[in-house]
């Protein structure tokens, strides 16, 4: 059995190649094309008016992280430092304490995310073996003039809601 | 001197100072909104005076704001702070002062006396060009050199290399051109442009000497250090090539002395290969006799394109996405005004000639005034040619660069010198 051989054809050797001039004028015609139906109709720019118009975030896309609670407001997570563990960016700090609320044995007094290590890898929501991480906020843009205020605590993991249902989100495969 | 001699000197000065400095903001505007229109995106189109956006003019005055404002630094490194001071004014200096040859109307005949309109009246024309725009890449090298940045000094060497290689080809291109004219005064080269050829072709340089025209538009974009030619700030290499240490207006002057070269290295194009200021089949004299009937077709045709213009600015300046009472709309309403204010005026101004006396003053100022609205025309259109090119083509290697030049253009050159004379003694 002979290798299958596949034979490219080198662009650029004929005369007509060679002469420049005829291929930039082809090219120039391309772009000219694109400029001109812009120009008449600039609904046609394949952009999206920002600020204004959001875009569309799908259920699977990695945003911003939140802390999932029980039906009853309670913190799901034990502390069980696997996400800190897995973090590649060594991005979560957790320190956890004592639950006395009978759920479970442990919970995070600090749970700690600093944005500006994250490298949104999702891999924090793949380690929790209880779903109590999650990347679903579908916040893109985090933006702030002190450092400080990028790294994420307990309370405000806790009160970013999901943006997705629970159906959705759940069919999305995570 | 007469009250008129000193108007008349002034006004030519003037306008081969600001209209080159005026056209910088036309230039970078079109090549930023022209860019994005190239690729599919929109440009700068966002900073606005109270809502106003001119169609993204506003991002010029923003931008001049920052440049100018920013701290000036220059590096503690710097040896030489007088030349590295100097080297921008030279690029932009050199760049200013290469128009100033550039005929950009007949000659004005007023009351018995000849007024050649041109910034500086010299008969040296295109050999003014020339030298000046050759001195320019002086700036690039010493601004390379001075920053004490190999960045900068091999920005600055390529420069010098490219700027030699090109020179030649470009000279030789206008050596056969001047074989056909026969002078170097570019206000003759003009005017022999206004002839025709068997009687219906205009005679000018692109079709008396084609090649030479390729020759010396290729060897122009590499003066000019544009792409593809623009191996003296490849970026990917070089980081911004000779300008790296510079910032703020320093930094602005050379970006400004580029588009200056632009602008009067198409100016030369068009006036040696385009027809420079003359209007084709139309020649001074036949405008000036018949300037009524140009007027009133003026009166005609300027209407009609305002209301195809108003139409387009009506459908592009909206937002586009759901908005209540879009503001945009409003703003397009105020520009249309604008527009049609200033259509009146011009009504106004030819209806005026109208009813001068025929041949008078008023018909040649007239003509003066229409040859340099076509001259500016013919110009923006050639930018436009040099920013398509810029968004259509990538950059030479620099091998490429050179082969192009010495192996291509430098053979072609001589060959069409040759061709050239031969039928020149030929049809003599």
């Amino acid at each position: 059995m002979s290798a299958k051989v596949k034979t490219m054809d080198r662009k650029g050797a004929s005369f007509q190649e060679r002469l420049y001039l005829i291929e930039i004028f082809k090219g120039m015609a391309t772009t000219f094309g694109h400029f001109l139906r812009n120009l008449l109709d600039n609904k046609k720019l394949y952009v999206r008016h920002y600020p204004e118009v959001q875009p569309e975030i799908p259920v699977r896309w990695r945003g911003r992280h939140r802390l999932t609670t029980h039906a009853d407001g309670t913190v799901k997570c034990v502390a069980c430092f696997m996400c800190q563990t897995n973090c590649p960016a060594n991005c979560i700090i957790i320190e956890a304490g004592e639950r006395l609320d009978g759920k479970t044995e442990k919970m995070p007094v600090k749970f700690n995310i600093d944005l500006l290590e994250c490298i949104y890898c999702g891999y924090c929501v793949e380690a929790c073996p209880l779903d109590a991480i999650r990347m679903d906020t579908g916040i893109f843009s985090v933006t702030d003039n002190n450092r400080e205020s990028f790294v994420l605590s307990l309370p405000e993991l806790l009160a970013t809601p999901g943006a997705f249902s629970e159906e959705d989100y759940k069919k999305g495969g995570a | 001197m007469s009250l008129l001699d000193i108007f008349m000197f002034v006004a030519r000065v003037a306008f081969a100072a600001f209209v080159p400095l005026c056209f910088i903001a036309v230039c970078v505007w079109m090549e930023r909104r022209g860019a994005g229109y190239f690729q599919d995106r929109s440009g700068p189109n966002r900073a606005h005076i109270f809502g106003f956006r001119a169609a993204g003019l506003v991002q010029n005055l923003a931008d001049a704001a920052k440049l100018f404002f920013k701290e000036d630094v220059i590096s503690g490194h710097i040896e030489h702070k007088f030349y590295f001071v100097l080297a921008p004014v030279i690029v932009f200096f050199t760049a200013l002062v290469s128009f100033a040859v550039v005929p950009f109307a007949d000659t004005l005949v007023l009351g018995g006396k000849s007024y050649i309109m041109q910034g500086i009246p010299l008969d040296l024309g295109i050999l003014w060009f020339l030298s000046f725009v050759g001195f320019g890449v002086y700036g690039i090298i010493l601004a390379g050199w001075s920053s004490t940045n190999k960045f900068g000094v091999l920005g600055a060497l390529r420069s010098a290399a490219q700027v030699i290689s090109y020179e030649i080809p470009m000279g030789l291109a206008i050596v056969s051109l001047l074989v056909v004219y026969g002078t170097v005064n570019l206000n003759e080269i003009a005017q022999f442009q206004g002839k025709l050829l068997f009687g219906f072709i205009p005679m000018w340089g692109a079709v008396l000497q084609p090649l030479a025209m390729v020759i010396f538009i290729i060897a122009a974009f590499a003066e000019t250090n544009r792409t593809p030619f623009d191996l003296a700030e490849g970026e990917s290499e070089l980081v911004a090539g000779f300008h790296v240490e510079y910032s703020a207006m320093k930094f602005a002057i050379f970006f400004m002395g580029e588009y200056v070269a632009m602008f009067a290295s198409s100016a030369m194009i068009v006036t040696l290969f385009f027809g420079g200021y003359q209007i084709p089949f139309l020649s001074t004299a036949t405008l000036i006799s018949q300037a009524k009937p140009v007027a009133f077709l003026l009166m005609v045709i300027i209407p009609v394109v305002m209301y195809f213009f108003t139409g387009w600015v009506r459908r592009s300046n909206v937002s586009h996405y759901p908005r209540e009472n879009d503001p945009r709309v409003f703003e397009a309403t105020v520009y249309i005004k604008c527009f049609w204010g200033l259509v009146i005026i011009l009504e106004v101004l030819l209806l005026a000639i109208l009813f001068s006396t025929s041949g008078g003053a008023t018909a040649h100022i007239f003509v003066v005034l229409l040859q340099v609205c076509t001259f500016l025309l013919k110009i923006t259109m050639m930018i436009f040619v040099y920013i398509w090119v810029r968004w259509t083509l990538p950059r030479f290697r620099y091998d490429q660069l050179q082969k192009l030049g010495w192996q291509m253009l430098l053979p072609l050159a001589l060959l069409n010198i040759f061709i050239t004379s031969a039928f020149v003694v030929a049809l003599s």
